[in-house]
């Protein structure tokens, strides 16, 4: 980091965080209310504060910025509310209702619910036109392009007032011209209409999976494209150094220029930064190996990290749209402090995944909440003090939230209010646990491997529970915990993947020279995209993955080969690898039979540099001068209420220890250290909880 | 013991992670098609009575069936049950649906007391036998369909019986593709069982039976619940199996329903079994009695026994073609006459509670595949899912869902990727769409069934189909009716060089390269009347293609001028005239 700041503009549903880290190590946290309607207006709000807080004009700061980040919720919103543009599908004839047959499935949790209704449609069947061209799997082709479909169509979508048009046609990552000549006449035809083909998108195999793809790009770009345009010009204006960075859902930062064509890379970028915070806050302790938990009012995401390597999504349902592109795994639960506990229809005590948000919020906010939260739960469990003021306007009642759990939860099992509540938080953190074995154990990790990294202002009194269900032993709890994700993208690299497919046997006869062909003509793309983008040849890393599998699987598993060149003598250590990972996964190998391997991708990495940890002042070690005060909490089914002791983060010192039970309130976040843990304060600004 | 409520829950999350951990393993591992494209397989977990305790919402054509053949199958063995056993099965006189679905049951031992099972079922594409895929038209007995494998160990105490593996599989098509699913399927048991050991470590057996017991109790508590709300009386629904061609012409089942207090019994009437692989064996027809059920019962998981334990059933006497007995031919049973069993009982409900009961799903009407791969020299052979997707039922809120089909699976298959199944298979798809006018009329329109063409690639590929729903429409509900009934019909075309043959019957014909096959799946039933969908709602399935012109007309009763727009006063005289009518 050469300049005295870096920025990140972290836009959430209600908070635009602002992160300014300093050359020094400081990091700063400030907060303005977002504004969906125009994101200058917030940003221009939280430079105010940032210019008030330094005593610098805001143009004098940015210009001092190496780098300004946003991580935006743009093109999240528009898919939610379905308010991308009108968009248009051109795909092979006989396949333009792929899109909308779904795989003939119904989604798990519904198999007998009447009313769920089918996925919502991006382009009605009307805009999905049949253009006659057929590629076969081999790349040949079997029937011409017939421009004249393509004509026709672009003449049909002109009356129609078509904006954006999917181009997506079977076999074409094996064969792309005919997306290309499409593609040409169509720009030629609609000059202001915006055009994606499958093969620029996600170029791999699973035709329904790439055209979905494509189509949500299609419907979000023209959308993205705007706010890039403004936000680009508002920084631009005020002397910005360098093109603002975004932040994209594969954990790595782009330019307003990548973006505005690729909005599909965005959509669930908000906590894909969470991986880069957690690897930040673990390495002071020489820890390469985080799972990530960020619990907020109504969701509880979850990410992995294995030395430095953090899980990916490459083929699941987001919004009900199937999305190709790799996205950092995101194991989202509707698990936050607002979640609401019920009795479902059987009798039995469920929490989630509805929840109260923050209108009318928990109970215990007297907002008009009714009906019992994690957030009451733990009020009632004496781990939120009920002396605290939220945002210096709501005071907690505790009264109300036991209140609640005794109508909605205690009365109806027929158990005493101290078990309902303890029942709410125990049940809550199953599902957490539950959760993180999808990141985890079913990706084929062991949990206990790991240092469980407590993010956002909830999570703080759930992790050491979440640890000691799973048998973790580390628990690592940063002061900024509620703005990690936000912290996550000044940290982040830029970072696109490339992929392609070239499925072929593993055999003596494998095109090894042509696969190492495949690599270096992706890589070279790449490598071209971030020299444009001011980055020099020492900056630029290179990970290779393959997609493997057994001959007959349709599954792959994705082998890391760093940046290892394909040839006949790195792959036996490559089909090696590939039989750990299958036994890893799935309890058993079949080292005898044979291997394919399907798709290539490089992640391609412009190294930006990291600002520095902050260093806090060391203490004697004795944590005594920060005691506030106490009271009593209950930690488990034995109904016993133990007098707990409370410490003022703020007071706490480098190196200072406590054990268990303790309450370490901070200014944003309580975190709760369970009898038979010891917490210590690392000089670096973070908690490290260990077991006893 | 009385269980804590907490506890309870917590287990009740455990068992269910560990039914999606089977199924991940399972989906991720297979190598057939119809395992890991279109998920043609159930997970479940007994406990050590043994009671079914967690299903997964995967197939309801396994819903029923596990729960007679878990017991048939510990029945078997008896005390010769131990540690590091893997018992495996499929024949339908042990209680098998049909015999391509394969069975591996795990029993998970607990310091040296059985404690649970675990069970993986799954369709395996060749189970021997004179036809490719186990599907034989002609079979006038069970032995002329393939191989039957009553209970038998393929792990004795930890040691894995090469010799009887091998037996096995010697007698499939396609060996190599059967002993990774055999593998897969070992895989899940296995993943299920590391879990299970897991939770009674943490719990304690006691514990965690006494949860299981609740667990059941709750379920039984929610269905009889349901049962009471519906007025006592007895309900008959009859429903009719459409002439196969084959000299039997149409058949009729009828259940009777009898609802008394919070007791439902269900009373099945079904004519002789018939030399045609059309009969169900006892496992198989309670499979299509409870699908019918939770048609009605619309419940959330978690799924286990205690749903079922104030149902009664009696399927009639042996010998009929819902209470097949050997030597009866039985492979198309899960499908037919399975999903007219569920009509019949579906209809008998609709009776009894109309509010609940939505319109039926199209029935399966599809294809299996065969021949050599030109591309690597190998035998492939496999059923085609993607043929069979057909249209859901209209619900009173909605339209029924296109392409989530058939019936038997309701929505738990899946179709499988294009590009996956021509990589797969030397086959080239033209084809897989919606089809205009195929959902049911109706006040909410039934979904749309799918059209797959398909031609092989550079060798001679043999096609068999199955199932029916080639001259019958989808049944409706709420007094929906159709006027157009060809499109709604599921039904195959071969293009040969000469012309086009059509076929109504189930057929084994032989495919040349440049010849195409056209196998069409019927679309959903309707709800309510037709002419009393809004006109914005017929125009906009016009717009989209779903409905044709002629359709809105006779159908729906809404007229549309040579431009596509709306004739509001031609339509006033259809709806008119038809309230008239």
């Amino acid at each position: 980091m050469r300049s005295q700041y870096r920025l990140g503009v972290d836009a959430g549903g209600t908070f635009t965080d602002f992160i300014l880290a300093e050359r020094d190590g400081r990091v700063r946290l400030f907060k303005a209310l977002s504004t969906p309607e125009d994101g200058t207006l917030a940003i221009a709000d939280g430079l105010a504060q940032i210019s008030a807080a330094l005593g610098r004009p805001v143009e004098e700061i940015v210009a001092n910025c190496d780098l300004c980040i946003n991580g935006t919720t743009v093109a999240l919103n528009a898919l939610i509310e379905l308010k991308g543009v009108k968009v248009g599908l051109l795909a092979t004839a006989g396949h333009e209702d792929s899109i909308e047959i779904r795989l003939g499935h119904k989604e798990e949790g519904y198999r007998y619910e009447p009313d769920y209704p089918p996925a919502p449609q991006l382009a009605p069947r009307f805009l999905r036109k049949p253009i006659r061209e057929r590629v076969l799997a081999d790349g040949s082709v079997h029937t011409p392009l017939a421009e004249d479909d393509v004509r026709a169509a672009a003449r049909e979508f002109a009356e129609a007032g078509v904006e954006a048009v999917a181009i997506s046609f079977l076999w074409a990552m094996r064969n792309p011209a005919h997306e290309a000549r499409a593609a040409a006449i169509v720009r030629e035809m609609l000059p202001e209409a915006f055009v994606c083909t499958g093969t620029d998108v996600f170029p791999q195999i699973r035709e329904y999976t790439r055209t979905s793809t494509t189509l949500v790009n299609a419907y979000l770009s023209p959308v993205m494209a705007r706010y890039v345009a403004r936000i680009d010009d508002y920084f631009r204006k005020l002397g910005a150094r360098r093109p603002v960075r975004y932040f994209q859902s594969n954990g790595g930062l782009a330019t307003g220029g990548h973006m505005r064509a690729r909005a599909v890379n965005a959509i669930n970028s908000g906590p894909a930064s969470a991986p880069a915070a957690g690897l930040f806050v673990a390495e002071p302790f020489g820890i390469r190996d985080v799972i990530t938990v960020d619990m907020g009012g109504t969701s509880f995401d979850i990410t992995l990290t294995r030395d430095g390597h953090t899980n990916l999504n490459r083929d699941i349902d987001f919004l009900r749209q199937r999305i190709g592109v790799p996205m950092i795994q995101v194991e989202t639960l509707g698990a936050g402090g607002g979640s609401i506990a019920h009795i479902n229809p059987y009798g039995m005590l469920e929490v989630g995944p509805h929840s109260a948000g923050s209108q009318p919020g928990p109970v215990a906010y007297g907002r008009g909440g009714t009906q019992p939260t994690v957030t009451d739960s733990n009020l009632a469990l004496g781990y939120l003090n009920p002396a605290a003021v939220l945002g210096g306007r709501i005071r907690l009642d505790r009264d109300a939230a036991c209140e609640a759990i005794r109508r909605e939860i205690a009365a109806p099992l027929g158990v005493s209010v101290d078990k309902a509540a303890w029942g709410i938080h125990a049940i809550v953190n199953a599902n957490m646990v539950n959760g993180i074995r999808r990141v985890s154990i079913e990706r084929g990790y062991d949990p206990r491997d790991f240092a469980l990294i407590g993010a956002g202002g909830a999570a703080g009194v759930h992790v050491v529970a979440l640890a000691e269900e799973m048998g973790v032993r580390t628990v690592l709890v940063p002061k900024v915990a509620s703005g990690l994700c936000a912290f996550g993208q000044v940290l982040s690299d830029v970072k696109h993947n490339y992929l392609a497919s070239k499925p072929m046997r593993v055999g003596p006869d494998a095109d090894l020279a042509g696969l190492e062909a495949a690599f270096a003509e992706i890589e070279a793309k790449g490598r071209a995209a971030l020299r444009e983008d001011d980055f020099g040849e020492d900056e630029i890393e290179i990970r290779r993955s393959l997609e493997m599998r057994y001959v007959g699987q349709i599954h792959e598993c994705t082998v890391e080969i760093g940046a290892t060149r394909i040839d006949a003598s790195t792959l036996p250590d490559i089909v090696a690898a590939f039989h750990r990972r299958h036994e890893a996964l799935y309890t058993y190998a079949e080292p005898q039979n044979p291997v394919e391997i399907v798709n290539l991708e490089s992640v391609v990495v412009g190294k930006v540099a990291r600002p520095q940890a902050p260093a806090l002042v060391r203490g004697d070690g004795n944590a005594h001068r920060a005691l506030a005060g106490s009271r009593p909490m209950l930690f488990g089914t034995d109904g016993v209420w133990t007098d707990t002791p409370v410490y003022a983060g703020d007071r706490l010192m480098a190196g200072d220890r406590l054990h268990g039970p303790a309450m370490i309130e901070e200014a944003t976040t309580n975190i709760l250290v369970r009898p038979g843990w010891t917490a210590e304060l690392h000089a670096s600004g973070c908690y490290r909880i260990d077991r006893d | 013991m009385s269980v804590d409520p907490i506890t309870l829950a917590v287990v009740r999350g455990a068992l269910e992670m560990t039914q999606r951990e089977m199924t991940l393993t399972l989906e991720k591992t297979s190598r057939s098609s119809v395992f890991n494209l279109a998920h043609d397989y159930s997970n479940a977990l007994f406990d050590h009575r043994p009671e079914m305790i967690l299903q997964g919402q995967d197939i309801p054509i396994h819903l029923g069936s596990l729960i007679p053949a878990m017991k048939a199958v510990a029945g078997f063995f008896g005390d010769d049950i131990f540690d590091g056993d893997v018992i495996y099965h499929n024949d339908p006189a042990y209680a098998g649906s049909h015999i391509v679905d394969c069975c591996m049951y795990k029993p998970v031992f607990y310091r040296g007391e059985l404690v649970f099972w675990t069970v993986c079922k799954g369709h395996l594409t060749d189970i021997g036998g004179p036809v490719p895929a186990g599907y034989n038209p002609d079979a006038k007995e069970i032995y002329a369909e393939g191989l039957r494998i009553p209970p038998v160990k393929l792990w004795d105490r930890g040691r894995r019986r090469e010799d009887v593996i091998n037996l096995l599989l010697t007698n499939m098509r396609a060996r190599r593709n059967q002993e990774g699913d055999l593998n897969a399927q070992y895989g899940a048991c296995r993943v299920g069982e590391r879990n299970l050991l897991a939770l009674l470590d943490k719990y304690g057996v006691e514990t965690v039976r006494a949860c299981i017991a609740e667990l059941k109790d709750m379920a039984d508590r929610q269905m009889r619940s349901l049962i009471r709300s519906v007025p006592d009386g007895v309900y008959v629904g009859r429903a009719v199996l459409e002439d196969s061609g084959h000299g039997l012409g149409e058949l009729e089942i009828a259940a009777t329903v009898t609802i008394k207090d919070d007791t439902c019994h269900v009373a099945v009437a079904s004519p002789p079994q018939v030399p045609y692989f059309i009969n169900s064996y006892a496992g198989n027809s309670m499979s299509g009695v409870y699908l019918g059920l939770m048609m009605f019962a619309q419940v959330p998981p978690p799924y286990n026994e205690g749903l079922y334990r104030c149902v009664t059933v009696d399927l009639g006497p042996k010998g009929t073609l819902c209470n097949a007995e050997e030597p009866a031919p039985h492979v198309n049973c899960t499908t037919t006459p399975m999903e007219t069993l569920t009509d019949a009982v579906r209809s008998a409900l609709e009776q009894a509670a109309p509010e609940r009961v939505s319109a039926s799903w199209g029935h399966t009407s599809g294809v299996n595949i065969a021949g050599r791969d030109p591309r690597t020299g190998e035998e492939y052979v496999t059923m085609v899912l993607a043929s069979i997707i057909s249209g859901a039922g209209a619900t009173r809120e909605l339209d029924g869902w296109h392409a989530c089909g058939p019936l038997c699976c309701f929505g738990a298959l899946y179709s499988g990727d294009i590009e996956l199944l021509e990589y797969s298979y030397p086959i080239l798809i033209h084809r897989y769409g919606l089809m205009s006018d195929s959902g049911g009329a109706g006040r909410l329109r039934g979904g749309s069934g799918t059209c797959w063409e398909v031609e092989p690639l550079g060798h001679a590929m043999t096609v068999v189909s199955f199932g029916e729903g080639r001259q019958r429409p989808t049944m409706g509900a709420a007094g929906a009716a159709n006027a157009l009934i060809a499109p709604k019909l599921g039904g195959i075309e071969v293009l040969r060089a000469d012309g086009t043959e059509r076929h109504t019957r189930n057929v084994m014909t032989t495919l040349a390269p440049g010849e195409r096959l056209v196998n069409r799946s019927p679309g959903g039933g309707g709800y309510g009347p037709a002419f009393e969908r809004p006109v914005e709602a017929v125009l906009r399935d016009v717009r989209d293609g779903l409905v044709s012109r002629e359709a809105a007309a006779l159908e729906y009763g809404v007229a549309l001028s040579a431009d596509g727009a709306l004739d509001a006063d031609a339509t006033a005289r259809l709806r008119a005239a038809r309230k008239l009518a």
